[in-house]
């Protein structure tokens, strides 16, 4: 970087006060040096402040022990100036002296490391005074006078404008000697400036603080808030370190419009759904298409061994893939410098095929230049259940199963160990406190170092964690991960080279089934779980049978994940003419998982253990996918705007691979791990499967003066998912954008107006989540068969294959206003969507007569899904010591299933209804329970009570248990040295609740406290039906209420604090003592309290059988040296 | 720069070419073609037809649940009472809902059956690659299977749709055929099928003979055939096929009690092999009990006191096919053809399909039809003294056909729901389960003969009908 002449000549022509004069002469030889070869790299150097009316000496003078920088003033210069308070933290020298010096006529240039502070030179110089100019020569800078290519200068009023060259000039002519400039640059405050008869113009412009100038990361490319035709919502990483969790996508939950996200499980690992702007495919996947640093990442990882972690949502061929977590868990948040979300046609088409449920893309941290940065950060917390559930205790229970087996007409029987003395019936135990009471413990450590120059830079950071269970016993998430990023630029800037990789192991120890089930519904008299020996309990009768099934037993079944992921990426570009980019980028991913689960002897009964076998279970699987992409980019100037050509192709592949092996016969349960000591092995099921993409895509996109917008995307993509008739298909989109606080009359008329833009989008984008090969007609071995049948492997079909399968459609066209008022105080983006899903590729549901109950296919039913995004952010109060930000987001949805040609005569008239949504459950009316039976009566045909209403006529009751709204409520508020961040999240929506436990009355089972309101005897008006010990009876009218009526549906709507966040910046003498550079210490809570209606554990698993999600506390240290 | 752009051009042109989206078959899997190229792999098929069905659980809905679920309907077993299946009890009380199955259905037990049988016989016939030995006895064993499918969904179901073909669009809309004309496929199947199996049992390369009865010859489809003409009333016929089984002494005789569940027993005409290492047969795991006793999950019945009390005095039957446990206070008596509940190595119990025993009874009924009573009481004879008994007394024909029919009742409990079949096909299903139906805390409807279609089935083919009563 080099100064321009013009800033030397002014720092020369403007004359100096003689302090500095006689400085100059002391290192007279020393300044000349440096005026022929000054360089900037120290003002990118990061500092601390903070600063009460601090006199502008006293910033210099701790900038100066922070970077060493010195800096030279005349004495006169400063006597006027005002007292500054400053708080910041990490910001870059420029900026600092830029805030302190821009109000107080005085600005600076920076020689060797010396800042020189002087008097603002005007802008304008050298009034011509003789001729009016007809020609106006200017150059456009940044605040350290890099030349800003590609501004845009107009003249107000008039149509004539024009960008600037490669080294900032540019000329206008036939300019008004009274005409006023209006200069803009990306990412920099615009400026006007009065010609005023000059015709040499030097303009330098302040970098933009504002939050619609941050860099975003698109598809191939960055764009910002600003300049984006898209509907595109980015997360910084100050937002996902303020959360304590260890995958990075729950980060994002309540925080993005039309993002949904729901977590399966409280347990480490645990699955996630992620949903962009509804559900666009009836039955086949609905994820989005993740990208890590530009390399495409699986959004399902194959399925586990077992089902405790839950899933994410996945559905292919129509079945959930109900296990094995979340791929998502295996990258370390820390890592993550942005997560951006792309929703509409513009923003996703040129991902093609794989985009229709939208992208997220996530890019991890850089290196920077400047110093070496080393930051640590530590942390240590505690997790406990959410919420409990209020259940019977043991006089209410006996009394319910006393009052059960009455009802039914019988009496206690010799089996009824739970009342019939056989347990004590006095003791009343708390299960869910034994069982899912406890801590769960969190550590954290990362640290990272940075640094370089100005043309090579470098990260390389690490991460341990661990977090425990709230289970009684000794398990463990421990994850270990590495992250490595290297820059580097060539001399000439023409070739880039970018090289980046994450690798973490993660090591899950748990246990295979999730006790909370057990925890909620283990009757309050159930014995002890442990005997004086300290072995577990089983409270066998005088003839040996257990009583029961200790709960523990299950925690010694135990299940342990060792995954490691790493996610490499490249990117090599060389600009051979100016404009002109040849790159390409590079990826490779490889998600490895082993499993194991043990199951010793010890997890039955001991009277089952003669007819029992020590099974030990191995699986593993692995994913493993590279990309290349090669690209051609153009960027330029043509007449007034800017454009932007980006031509490129794909080329990719995805290897999935797995295994399962069953190892049984073991003689010992120490010897469970090694398959080798079991007797017989058995091989479970394999997945063996290869995908293959490629893709052509083309972008061009125009901007005329920061004022009109186009973007055009197009793609061409292919996957080997479909037969050969339909393996290509075209995507298309195009966004509009029109920035109309550009306009004159508007920048004249509404001053308060400092942004405003509309822009539009429409296009198409596909989906291929359907498996793989499902046009082949393959046949794979028998399952389930150990010793092959005469010796011989059996071989069966898999399946109905169709090799007319192609692409599901997704139309998505989009409306949005986006607008700042009070110079962006004020910021909201409304987005207004809708999106039409079709082609929709179906497990078509078939009778059992055609041999399968279903066949992939397309079907031309239409999905459509419409909705509302709306986001606000104001700055409340903004003083020097006091900061107080708020941001509100809320996304309306509506899912319509538009058409379903047919539909009467399909597999799914049952499941669908046109016009209603396809997340819909058909349910009877419950009318209630009769009076003088006590049984659940149902409206039957024509609405006339009945106990045993039919399905498929009776349940036409529509309960919709998508969302209807949700959003976050952000405050962040900052004083002094502290700063504070509350979020809230909200969700509107019905579920199934727990209303009615299982089958109240049976034995063993506990049930929730609402229970009591029971029918006793007749007359009773109550909500629930009579106990009942057994299936038989009235069984069916309790299953269908509770699980197929609108009586189990109601609202489970919540309002969660979702996470809070207490941050305290050590005073700087402090830090300065201790010789850091930035030190805070903070506590952050998740998940701390839920507002809701909804009757179960929690309303976001909608489950009562599962684990809820934690309630977390951490406490921690970060800093930086 | 023109260079390096006709270059990109080139090598965006040549990623875009369909050869580059073309995978490879999974290692996990063959193309239909190829399975249907050569002889191993096309055995591989029918043989993993066995093996599935084989594989199953009595209480997982698989074809081997036919020896619990129609004795739970019938008077064989009693549901044990902590049993927290549904279907299970609705099986039991003879109140199924068609709703409300659980998969614990015949009919998506078999119609899959009748796909892979349907293909086989389509690929098998146009395949020109395979010896003609070979493809002689496949088809002839994929016209068993499919015969052997439909002879129990007509006899559980009624009136069935007939797949004979694989296309989907067809078949998902077919509508129910009466119950004769499915009579009419399975016994012209099984006709062809005599015509085209072996006359040994080969092994699974079908070239060589083995001792192991465990793949369909041409007696099996005799068995069947004669069964089929029994239902179909077709006394002489059913007679002729029975005899030619019996005639067959070199290969067939009765085995001692003890001995006739055993692997490869002279009474054996079919049996499945375990397919799962260490296990015996799919019936011991289920219906013998533990010293615990029954209970909800694993071993949900036990016999019902209406079969313990229908043995004679003196039935060694019910000293060798039947043990008991006491549990609880309470003792359960329980079924103990096949002994062997535990892990042995080797396996020394197959699970029995047809078995020369049901051949004689069959003959005897048969005969007496025919007015044989001679050749019918010295049939009868055969199988009692086997257990133990003297001569029947039995004289008139009405006598003698309630003797056999009790004696199918003591002899064949338990066996792939033959009792429940029996009690269907003579007409006696309505007088005895109107006794039988309110002891297990049901109601009696003549319209519970035939289970229901799973609703699902009805929803998804807008031509299939529903029993009546569900």
């Amino acid at each position: 970087m080099h100064f321009t002449d013009f800033n030397l000549r002014a720092f020369l022509g403007r004359g100096i006060h003689k302090t500095v004069v006689r400085a100059m002469k002391l290192t007279g030889i020393l300044l000349i040096i440096a005026l022929l070869h000054v360089s900037a790299a120290g003002l990118s150097q990061k500092v601390t402040l903070s600063l009460k009316d601090a006199p502008l000496e006293k910033v210099f003078d701790q900038i100066k022990q922070q970077t060493g920088l010195s800096f030279l003033w005349d004495e006169q210069v400063l006597t006027k100036t005002m007292p500054v308070t400053l708080d910041v933290k990490d910001a870059a020298v420029s900026d600092v002296l830029d805030a302190c010096l821009k109000n107080q006529g005085l600005s600076y240039s920076i020689i060797q490391n010396m800042v020189v502070i002087k008097k603002s030179s005007p802008i304008i110089r050298q009034p011509m005074v003789s001729t009016p100019p007809v020609e106006v020569h200017g150059r456009v800078t940044d605040s350290l006078g890099n030349p800003l290519a590609g501004a845009s200068v107009t003249i107000k009023g008039s149509k004539s404008g024009t960008s600037t060259d490669a080294n900032g000039n540019f000329v206008l002519s036939n300019v008004k000697d009274n005409a006023t400039m209006f200069i803009s640059y990306t990412g920099y405050e615009s400026r006007q400036i009065k010609v005023d008869g000059s015709s040499d113009v030097s303009v330098h412009l302040n970098k933009s603080n504002s939050p619609l100038d941050e860099v975003q990361v698109i598809a191939y490319g960055t764009t910002t808030q600003r300049l984006s035709t898209g509907d595109v919502t980015t997360i910084q990483s100050k937002v996902i370190e303020q959360q304590p969790v260890s995958n990075p996508i729950l980060a994002l939950e309540g925080r993005v419009p039309g993002l949904s996200i729901i977590q399966s499980t409280g347990l480490p690992g645990s699955g996630v759904t992620v949903r962009i702007q509804g559900q666009n495919s009836i039955n086949n996947g609905n994820d989005p298409f993740y990208v890590i640093d530009g390399v495409p990442y699986t959004s399902q990882v194959l399925p586990a061994l077992s089902g405790i972690q839950g899933n994410s949502g996945g559905v292919i061929g129509g079945v959930v893939n109900s296990t094995g977590g979340n791929p998502l868990n295996y990258i370390n948040p820390s890592d993550i410098e942005s997560i951006t979300v792309l929703k509409d046609a513009d923003a996703t088409s040129i991902y093609g095929s794989r985009a229709a449920n939208g992208a997220i893309l996530i890019t991890t941290k850089k290196g920077k230049g400047g110093r070496t940065n080393v930051e640590v950060n530590m942390q240590n917390g505690w997790g406990k259940v959410t919420r409990m559930l209020d259940v019977l205790n043991t006089p209410q229970y006996l009394q319910m199963r006393h009052e059960a087996i009455a009802n039914d007409g019988q009496t206690t029987g010799p089996t009824d160990y739970d009342i019939n003395g056989t347990w004590d019936t006095t003791s009343n135990t708390n299960w869910q406190k034994t069982l899912i009471g406890g801590t769960a413990h969190y550590a954290t450590i990362d640290a990272s170092i940075s640094g370089g120059n100005a043309r090579t830079q470098y990260l390389v950071g690490g991460t341990y964690h661990r977090e425990t269970t709230v289970f009684p016993g000794d398990f463990a998430d421990q994850k270990g991960s590495g992250h490595f990023s290297l820059n580097t630029t060539s001399d000439n800037q023409k070739l880039k080279f970018q090289l980046s990789a994450n690798y973490l192991v993660d090591n899950n120890n748990i246990m295979s089934s999730d006790i909370t089930f057990y925890a909620v519904s283990t009757a309050p008299d159930a014995p002890t779980l442990y005997n004086k020996d300290g072995s577990l309990n089983w409270a066998p009768t005088t003839s040996g049978t257990s009583t029961w099934t200790n709960p523990l037993s299950y925690l010694l079944q135990t299940y342990s994940i060792k995954t490691s992921n790493l996610i490499s990426s490249a990117v090599i570009s060389y600009e051979f003419l100016p404009g002109f980019k040849l790159l390409s980028n590079f990826g490779y991913t490889n998600l490895q998982s082993d499993e194991k689960i043990i199951s010793p002897l010890t997890v039955n009964a001991p009277e089952n253990r003669p007819f029992s076998q020590r099974v030990g279970v191995f699986g593993d699987n692995n994913i493993n996918s590279w990309v290349v992409e090669p690209q051609l980019n153009y960027k330029g100037n043509i007449g007034l705007g800017k454009l932007e050509v980006l031509l490129g192709a794909s080329v990719q592949q995805n290897n999935s691979e797995g295994q399962q092996l069953y190892g049984v016969g073991y003689n010992s349960d120490l010897v469970i791990g090694d398959i080798k000591s079991a007797s017989t092995i058995i091989a479970g099921s394999s997945i063996n499967s290869m995908y293959k993409y490629n893709a052509l895509f083309g972008r061009l996109n125009y901007n005329w003066m920061d004022k009109y917008l186009i973007d055009i995307t197009i793609r061409r993509d292919g996957s080997s998912r479909f037969g050969e008739q339909n393996q290509y298909h075209n995507f298309g989109a195009a966004g509009l954008g029109w920035i109309f606080s550009q306009e004159d009359f508007i920048r004249d008329n509404f001053r308060f107006l400092s942004f405003g833009k509309l822009r539009a989008s429409y296009g198409t984008t596909g989906s291929d989540q359907i498996g793989d090969y499902q046009y082949l007609s393959l046949y794979s071995p028998v399952n389930n068969v150990s010793v092959a049948y005469q010796g011989i492997t059996g071989l069966l079909p898999n399946g109905l294959p169709n090799p007319y399968l192609q692409w599901e459609e997704t139309k998505k066209l989009q409306f949005g206003l986006e607008m700042g008022f009070l110079k962006d105080r004020i910021t909201f983006i409304l987005s207004y969507f809708q999106n039409h899903s079709s082609n929709q590729l179906l497990p078509y549901a078939l009778p059992i007569i055609a041999g399968f109950s279903s066949i992939t296919k397309n079907f031309p039913a239409t999905v459509e899904n419409s909705g509302l995004e709306f986001s606000l952010t104001t700055t409340n109060i903004k003083t020097a010591n006091f900061n107080w930000i708020t941001q509100f987001n809320l996304s309306i949805l509506r899912n319509k299933l538009e058409s379903f040609p047919n539909i009467e005569n399909s597999s799914y008239s049952s499941a669908l209804v046109i016009g209603q949504p396809i997340t819909i459950q058909k349910v009877y009316h419950l009318l209630g329970v009769n009076d003088t039976t006590g049984i659940y009566q149902f409206a039957g045909t024509k609405g006339t009570p009945t106990y045993s209403p039919t399905y498929g006529t009776d349940n036409n009751i529509i309960i919709n248990t998508s969302p209807e709204y949700y959003g976050g409520f952000q405050n962040d508020f900052v004083y002094g040295n502290i700063e504070l961040d509350i979020f809230f999240q909200f969700v509107k929506q019905k579920g199934l609740n727990y209303f009615y436990g299982s089958l109240p009355g049976y034995h063993y089972t506990n049930q929730p406290i609402w229970v009591l309101n029971s029918w006793h005897q007749p007359g009773d008006h109550a909500a629930q039906q009579q106990y009942s010990s057994t299936y038989a009876n009235i069984y069916q009218q309790y299953s269908d209420a509770s699980r197929t009526s609108d009586g189990a549906y109601t609202d489970a709507s919540y309002i969660r604090l979702k996470n809070i966040s207490f941050n305290y910046r050590l005073p700087d003498k402090w830090v300065r003592k201790m010789n850091f550079q930035n030190c805070k210490i903070y506590i952050q809570g998740q998940n701390i309290f839920t507002i809701t209606s909804y009757k179960g554990m929690d309303p976001e698993t909608l489950s009562s059988t599962t684990l809820p999600p934690l309630k977390i506390w951490v406490i921690g240290l970060r800093f930086g040296l | 720069m023109s260079i390096t752009l006709s270059f990109i051009i080139a090598c965006l042109t040549q990623i875009s070419c369909k050869k580059m989206l073309s995978v490879p078959t999974p290692d996990t899997s063959i193309s239909a073609n190829n399975v249907y190229s050569n002889d191993a792999t096309a055995i591989s098929v029918l043989t993993g037809i066995y093996a599935q069905i084989s594989s199953q659980r009595l209480t997982s809905g698989g074809v081997n649940s036919l020896s619990l679920l129609p004795s739970l309907s019938a008077d064989e077993l009693t549901l044990f009472g902590g049993s927290t299946n549904v279907t299970y009890g609705n099986y039991y009380i003879n109140a199924l809902n068609s709703s409300n199955l659980g998969y614990l259905d015949f009919w998506h037990t078999f119609y899959p059956y009748l796909f892979f049988a349907n293909s086989a016989i389509e690929e098998i016939s146009n395949s020109v690659s395979l010896s003609v030995p070979v493809k002689q006895q496949l088809l002839g064993e994929a016209k068993f299977v499919r015969a052997f499918c439909y002879y129990y969904l007509l006899s559980l179901y009624g009136d069935v749709p007939i797949v004979t073909g694989t296309d989907y669009t067809l078949n998902s809309v077919l509508p129910r055929s009466p119950k004769e004309q499915v009579l009419a496929l399975v016994v012209s199947d099984l006709k062809e099928a005599q015509n085209l199996l072996s006359d040994t049992y080969l092994d699974a390369t079908l070239l060589n003979p083995t001792t192991e009865r465990v793949r369909p010859t041409k007696w099996v489809a005799d068995a069947l055939l004669a069964r089929t003409y029994l239902l179909l009333k077709a006394y002489d016929s059913a007679e002729v096929q029975s005899t030619a089984i019996i005639n067959n002494a070199s290969l067939y005789s009765l085995d001692t009690l003890n001995g006739v569940f055993l692997k490869n027993s002279n009474e054996a005409i079919w049996q499945l092999q375990p397919v799962v290492t260490g296990w015996n047969s799919p019936d011991a795991q289920t219906l013998i009990l533990p010293a615990t006793g029954p209970d909800g999950y694993a071993w949900p019945a036990y016999l019902s006191n209406t079969l313990l009390n229908s043995f004679e005095p003196g039935d060694q039957r019910k000293a060798d096919w039947i043990d008991s446990i006491a549990a609880g206070g309470i003792t359960y008596y329980f079924p103990f053809k096949y002994k062997l509940n535990s892990l042995t190595s080797p396996v020394n119990e197959y699970e029995m399909v047809f078995r020369l025993g049901e051949q004689y009874l069959i003959r005897a009924e048969s005969r007496l039809q025919q007015n044989n009573t001679s050749g019918s009481t010295s049939d009868l004879n055969i199988v009692r003294a086997r257990a133990g008994l003297p001569n029947t007394t039995s004289s008139t024909k009405e006598d003698l056909m309630n003797s056999i029919l009790h004696e199918r009742q003591t002899e064949l409990f338990t066996e792939w729901g033959s009792r429940w079949l029996d009690l269907k096909r003579t007409g006696s299903v309505d007088s005895v389960m109107n006794i039988i139906s309110p002891q297990k805390g049901g109601i009696w409807t003549s319209t519970a003969q035939l289970y229901p279609i799973p609703l699902s089935e009805i929803q998804r083919d807008p031509n299939l009908t529903q029993n009546p009563g569900y």
